[in-house]
């Protein structure tokens, strides 16, 4: 298992998907620092608005997209040039082999909270909220948001395996994440809708926010989330150790 | 020979889902304004569009076609370049005796071509959306048909620019994530001056004449297009 975590480490190091990671978080940023008026100038920094404000750009469409794309990208080398046959004939299993790339495409997405995290801690302490971090609140919102990942990942990551276009899979992701902007406004349907979870995940459940699905409990939420994780995840598996390479 | 070049990229996309993309697309916009003003009926059609139901309808399918339009054209042109980057083959296609910059233009022709379908069936669709709703058959088909080929038009500088990142870089990734920045981005774009690019296809502008963003997308689509075309007959092709 390490040594599997070591090879995908060596083929991803020193690859374009550094950059890719820093994009969401950037244009999030700029929102950010642009974007929100203090509602007296020199009074505490409005650290839930911001977040608000960032989160409805990183959290509606670039983070479903984008675990997309990490997820195409970790099967990139094994489809360019027969990399299955050759990595599937070494004395690794299938599921270790399918696991790792999760795990893979799992902390791509960790790292971009993280970044969207720093991103947001570094503008709200350089205007001024240094005092008042509310720290359960930013930390809750980026690791809601990375849980709600878990499918998105899941189902991306079996669609990458099984074609071998790096933009096949993305059209799947796409097809399914454009309805977001309609879904979000819904408190009927966007409950149950697995690409959503994301944006309604890291969403700030105060400051006006409260309309559409924003204010339901986090229990339906995460059974929704763990309930198509645990479809998506199992259906890739049972795929991916049957197919052909 | 331009149409020669067409017709050969028109052949290598057959059985290869891009097809399907093209027509999956405008049914994915029309249906789910069909989902919206379905479930919605009472509220939309009774209430907030009840003077101008078509104009209203329109108006709903177009905010959704233009970021779609954004990352479906970032989509197709990674495919359509993905035909040659998958097999290795460059060094075939441009062995043959076409020059560079048909080989080029030829791709950046496709997209555009198979984008205008794609724009074209979003207005019949919405036609066909507007007489099931029980809109009535007073179609306005100049304020529909401006609707849906504006944008197009003024989203040329984009396709121009996809197609020339999907050609240039090997690893799609680093196109693909621009095509999606460039859709997000665009959403947020109201925020913006007119100079901004990724404004013009949502026809937004302070002089409030759809033709000036359509001009400026025209114009700045040859630009992009020229300095493709002037990267790419230099370019070294593995």
């Amino acid at each position: 298992m390490l040594a599997l975590i070591r090879s995908e480490w060596l083929k991803i190091r020193r690859s374009v998907i550094w950059l890719l990671l820093l994009v969401s978080p950037g244009l999030a940023g700029l929102i950010g620092l642009f974007g929100v008026r203090e509602e007296q100038p020199g009074g505490p920094f409005p650290w839930l608005i911001a977040l608000a404000l960032m989160t409805a750009l990183h959290a509606m469409l670039f983070l479903p997209l984008l675990t997309g794309v990490y997820a195409a990208l970790v099967c990139r080398y094994e489809h360019a040039g027969g990399g299955w046959k050759q990595l599937l004939s070494l004395p690794v299993t299938r599921t270790r082999v399918y696991i790792v790339k999760f795990l893979f495409v799992m902390g791509l997405v960790a790292l971009t909270q993280l970044l969207f995290l720093a991103v947001l801690l570094l503008i709200g302490t350089a205007k001024g909220g240094g005092g008042a971090i509310p720290w359960s609140e930013l930390l809750g919102s980026v690791g809601r948001g990375w849980l709600a990942c878990l499918p998105l990942a899941a189902l991306q990551l079996a669609v990458s395996t099984a074609w071998s276009s790096f933009a096949a899979p993305l059209a799947v992701n796409v097809v399914f994440t454009i309805p977001n902007m309609l879904v979000a406004n819904s408190a009927d349907y966007a409950p149950y809708y697995p690409w959503v979870q994301p944006l309604l995940a890291m969403m700030p459940h105060q400051n006006g926010y409260d309309f559409g699905a924003f204010t339901l409990p986090s229990l339906t939420l995460l059974s929704v989330v763990m309930g198509s994780f645990v479809v998506f995840f199992l259906g890739g598996w049972a795929y991916f150790a049957r197919k052909a390479v | 020979m331009s149409l020669r070049i067409l017709s050969a990229e028109l052949l290598k996309i057959r059985r290869k889902f891009i097809w399907f993309l093209i027509f999956l697309g405008p049914i994915g916009v029309v249906g789910l304004q069909a989902v919206n003003f379905g479930l919605r009926y009472d509220y939309l059609v009774g209430k907030v569009y009840r003077d101008d139901l078509w104009g209203g309808l329109i108006e709903n399918v177009t905010i959704l076609m233009v970021p779609t339009l954004f990352i479906g054209l970032a989509i197709l042109a990674s495919m359509v370049a993905g035909i040659e980057h998958q097999t290795n083959s460059w060094k075939q296609t441009l062995a043959l005796p076409v020059t560079r910059t048909q080989v080029f233009t030829g791709k950046f022709l496709l997209n555009l071509l198979l984008l205008l379908v794609s724009t074209t069936l979003v207005a019949a669709g919405t036609i066909v959306l507007g007489i099931v709703l029980g809109f009535g058959t007073g179609i306005p088909y100049g304020v529909l048909l401006k609707a849906c080929y504006y944008p197009f038009l003024a989203i040329v500088p984009f396709i121009a620019l996809q197609n020339w990142l999907s050609v240039t870089f090997q690893n799609q990734a680093f196109p693909l994530t621009v095509g999606i920045a460039g859709m997000v981005v665009s959403m947020f774009s109201i925020r913006f001056g007119d100079w901004f690019p990724w404004k013009w296809p949502y026809l937004i502008n302070a002089a409030k004449e759809p033709l000036y963003s359509v001009a400026c997308g025209l114009a700045f689509g040859l630009v992009v297009l020229a300095a493709g075309l002037a990267h790419f007959v230099r370019k070294d092709v593995k």
